[in-house]
């Protein structure tokens, strides 16, 4: 099976960063039930800021609660009037929702061969769903894993040029407890992936 | 940007790339556990392959679990 061979393949520090990524839209897509809260509590620290960030990430997780934490999910992305944030790439871009940015990426993704699934609400540059981009270009479950280069021109076109931002506001925003965590994990992990692409020039 | 450790240049692009990655904790032990139940994982599945659409099949299933998500 070509999704088989290609994650065989896959360097362990990719497989990594596919999880990293994994996680991240896991956790913006919806609040965590608490089978992954109580796994993220297990997280230990050591002493590189993505390891400080994962430290903070997991005493945030233990002092959580399923509820509370949903209810903070929605604060922030939800809410009655909309959340405090919009994870959009399209509203950081341009300051509206559905504008070029998102046809842009959606190009890319009729060229990659991915669609949104069906009945799924949330446009395509819906921060969970670029990294659940991300995760499958890197590990191939879409097709097969996408070439490094490859990968960095998707991360610079349709990831760096917001995300690093969003994260930033989430780590900042009113309602943001366990949440504030994410954000860091994110902010720290995206600039790692930043610095690692840039050594590809 | 954050104050991780700068990137050693020393190498070729690639295995410079991948001397970076390992020293900023990307393969600490804790990132073994980073990986997220596949119930929460198939919460969050907003994407799927265009063609054949295997949207949610036992495919994409059986490629999680080989990846171990």
């Amino acid at each position: 099976m070509q999704t088989k061979s290609a994650q065989a393949a896959l360097a362990e520090e990719d497989f990594l960063r596919a999880r990293f990524y994994g996680l991240l839209a896991t956790l913006l897509a919806s609040a965590p039930p608490v089978e992954l809260l109580a796994r993220l509590g297990g997280l230990k620290e050591d002493a590189t800021p993505l390891g400080a960030a994962l430290g903070q990430l997991a005493a945030a997780a233990r002092a959580a609660d399923p509820q509370t934490v949903g209810d903070e999910f929605d604060a922030l992305f939800i809410g009655v009037t909309g959340g405090e944030l919009v994870p959009y790439g399209s509203w950081y871009l341009t300051g509206f929702l559905h504008e070029k940015p998102l046809a842009l990426l959606r190009d890319d993704l009729a060229r990659l061969g991915v669609e949104r699934s069906p009945g799924v609400a949330e446009s395509e540059d819906h921060a969970a769903s670029l990294f659940e981009t991300m995760q499958g270009l890197i590990t191939g479950l879409f097709d097969q894993a996408l070439p490094l280069a490859e990968q960095k021109a998707f991360f610079a076109t349709h990831i760096q040029c917001w995300a690093p931002r969003f994260f930033s506001d989430l780590e900042k925003a009113p309602s943001a407890r366990f949440y504030g965590a994410v954000g860091t994990v994110g902010r720290v992990f995206l600039d790692i992936e930043a610095q690692a692409f840039a050594m590809l020039d | 940007m954050t104050d991780t450790p700068a990137p050693d240049n020393s190498a070729t692009p690639a295995l410079g790339r991948r001397a970076f990655l390992r020293s900023v904790g990307l393969t600490a032990g804790a990132a073994t556990v980073v990986g997220t139940s596949r119930e929460a994982e198939s919460k969050a599945r907003t994407l799927s392959q265009t063609g054949e659409g295997y949207h949610e099949t036992e495919h994409v299933r059986r490629a999680y679990e080989a990846a171990a998500f």
